[in-house]
């Protein structure tokens, strides 16, 4: 008895099916394994909370065997680790285009005794990049509406194609499972290789924002870390900071994200108003002190 | 397009409100053959004294033929002729992603419908080396024994529990399995795992254990899963080694039990 509903039924299966020989399961915490994705040739991503120990990791591979991962690397911020294995596994298929609000969402995780698993769902919210509470910015605010259980969090988030749209969170929100865009994780595996972490940019500045008399909005520097890059470069307390490489800066949010677009180690020009005229410093992006 | 409201329709024939005279909650069944059998769970059918209540709201006296508490499976029968038997489907070929849709009497609403897709299908820890289906399919007490039902109405399970939020199924060959064979044989007594093996909690009156002298308190020297995989070995009668007595500083002699599991198998046939 064919029907149009037990052939939607089979197409998900499908491409449960399919998305299933990039999945492997993750143990790293007492309890609940957690789920991870090869996202490149023997890398495995995973959700950074999931992560409780740094050694003496194995994950659950798609062919059912277990291997040993080593820990490159993680950002808390966006709750993204990134796993070493030998095996080159089957890395996933990305999508290219963004996920609207109303789209159906498959999150996928594997456990140890049962195998793959699978949840849906749909993308109940999206928009432009957004900061997590822990202090990461996602270059997409994706919102799941679907029921993220213990064992799921860092497994593939699927559209419709059975592509993967990013990773499955339940550390970022209160309300609801977010999708960890593909193109943060991206950023994140490229840090990691690189540096074996997510370097934060740091001024040494204390700040609070302030309205300039021309009704301009800016921040004015209220302690200064001694030696501290915004130091190096010249900053004094009571300086208002006005733009950072370029961009107006109204509240602290801003700093960081110009932070973050720059990267350690990079000289950006900051303006501040000193005494009612206008200054253009050079500063050079620092790494904050204990950002393992 | 045939949607869940059609099927859902149908499978609501097929599914009954299971009630014990003792009064203590009700559950929901599915109906398994025209002529009156009808599958459920041991949890809902415990004892005789049971009563079913069709889908068009007749209430019907109902024996209790055959339990597997492990499987947590009963068969219940009424007489009636003509009723809308389900239809099972091989639920060893159940892939995650599937969709499914559960009827039951959740909290007493009967006929209510709560859809999802399977979430996974395989054992559950604690819960003996058999496969379940995990169905992320809202469900709540009384939809117990109801079915689980794939896209085309076929029954692919029998819902049984609710665990971290997931509806959990005995498959259904395990039913078929278990109408055509009768259960499983048990050991008829309640086990804690331990480090060292299995703990002894509880007996059931006249089980196999019971049989074997075995007493609450005893420690088994093997896993549930062992014994599970103990009693699935087809033999009509098992070894168990096990401690008797207070842990204490002095070695406790290993004892030994044949438990004879033939008794029961004959009793449900």
């Amino acid at each position: 008895m064919a029907n149009e509903l037990a052939a939607l039924s089979s197409e998900i299966a499908e491409v449960v099916e399919r998305a299933a020989s990039s999945v492997a399961a993750v143990h790293a915490r007492p309890r609940f394994s957690s789920s991870g994705v090869f996202w490149r040739p023997g890398i495995i991503v995973t959700a950074e909370h999931t992560i409780r120990r740094q050694e003496e990791i194995t994950v659950t591979l798609p062919g059912g065997g277990t291997a040993p991962a080593t820990f490159a690397g993680g950002d808390a911020g966006t709750d993204i680790a990134v796993l070493k294995v030998e095996e080159p596994g089957a890395p996933a298929v990305l999508a290219t285009a963004d996920p609207a609000a109303g789209h159906l969402a498959l999150a996928l995780g594997r456990s140890e005794n049962s195998g793959i698993n699978a949840t849906l769902g749909i993308v109940s919210a999206i928009s432009g990049p957004w900061r997590t509470w822990r202090g990461g910015r996602l270059d997409r605010y994706i919102r799941l509406d679907l029921t993220l259980y213990p064992a799921s969090s860092g497994g593939p988030v699927l559209n419709v194609a059975g592509e993967t749209i990013g990773i499955a969170t339940s550390a970022l929100s209160r309300i609801a499972g977010l999708a960890v865009p593909a193109s943060t994780i991206n950023r994140v595996i490229d840090e990691v290789l690189a540096r074996g972490r997510v370097a934060r940019g740091y001024l040494g500045v204390g700040l609070q924002p302030v309205e300039l008399p021309d009704h301009q909005k800016g921040l004015i520097v209220l302690s200064l870390e001694p030696q501290g890059p915004a130091a190096q470069a010249g900053v004094l307390i009571g300086d208002v900071l006005v733009s950072l490489a370029g961009e107006a800066v109204a509240d602290t949010d801003d700093i960081q994200t110009a932070l973050e677009l720059k990267g350690v180690g990079q000289a950006i020009e900051a303006l501040v108003v000193r005494g009612g005229a206008p200054r253009t410093l050079s500063v050079t992006i620092g790494e904050r002190p204990g950002s393992k | 397009m045939r949607g869940f409201g059609e099927v859902a329709e149908r499978l609501r024939r097929s599914t009954v409100q299971v009630h014990s005279h003792s009064g203590r909650g009700s559950g929901s069944g599915v109906i398994w053959s025209a002529d009156g059998l009808i599958v459920t769970n041991a949890h809902v059918a415990r004892q005789g004294g049971l009563e079913v209540e069709l889908w068009d709201g007749r209430r019907l006296p109902a024996r209790l033929l055959a339990r597997d508490v492990r499987r947590d499976l009963a068969s219940v029968r009424v007489a009636a002729a003509s009723l809308d038997a389900a239809a099972p489907a091989d639920s060893s070929t159940l892939r995650p992603g599937e969709l499914v849709i559960a009827v039951g009497s959740p909290l007493g609403f009967a006929g209510a419908v709560s859809t999802g897709v399977i979430h996974s299908v395989g054992p559950i820890g604690g819960m003996g080396n058999r496969p379940w289906i995990r169905a992320q399919v809202r469900l709540a007490p009384g939809n117990s024994g109801g079915p689980l039902a794939n896209a085309e109405g076929r029954v692919v399970g029998i819902n049984t529990a609710i665990i971290d939020g997931l509806g959990v199924a005995v498959p259904a060959n395990d039913a078929v399995y278990f109408v055509r064979s009768g259960p499983r044989p048990s050991l008829g007594a309640t086990l804690q795992p331990v480090s060292a093996g299995s703990v002894i909690v509880d007996l059931e009156p006249g089980g196999a254990a019971a049989m074997a002298s075995l007493r609450a308190g005893d420690l088994l020297l093997l896993s549930p899963g062992e014994l599970y995989d103990a009693l699935d070995s087809g033999q009509p009668a098992i070894r168990l080694r096990f401690l008797r007595g207070a842990p204490s500083t002095d070695r406790l002699p290993v004892r030994e039990a044949v438990v004879r599991l033939g008794e029961r198998a004959a009793e449900a046939a």
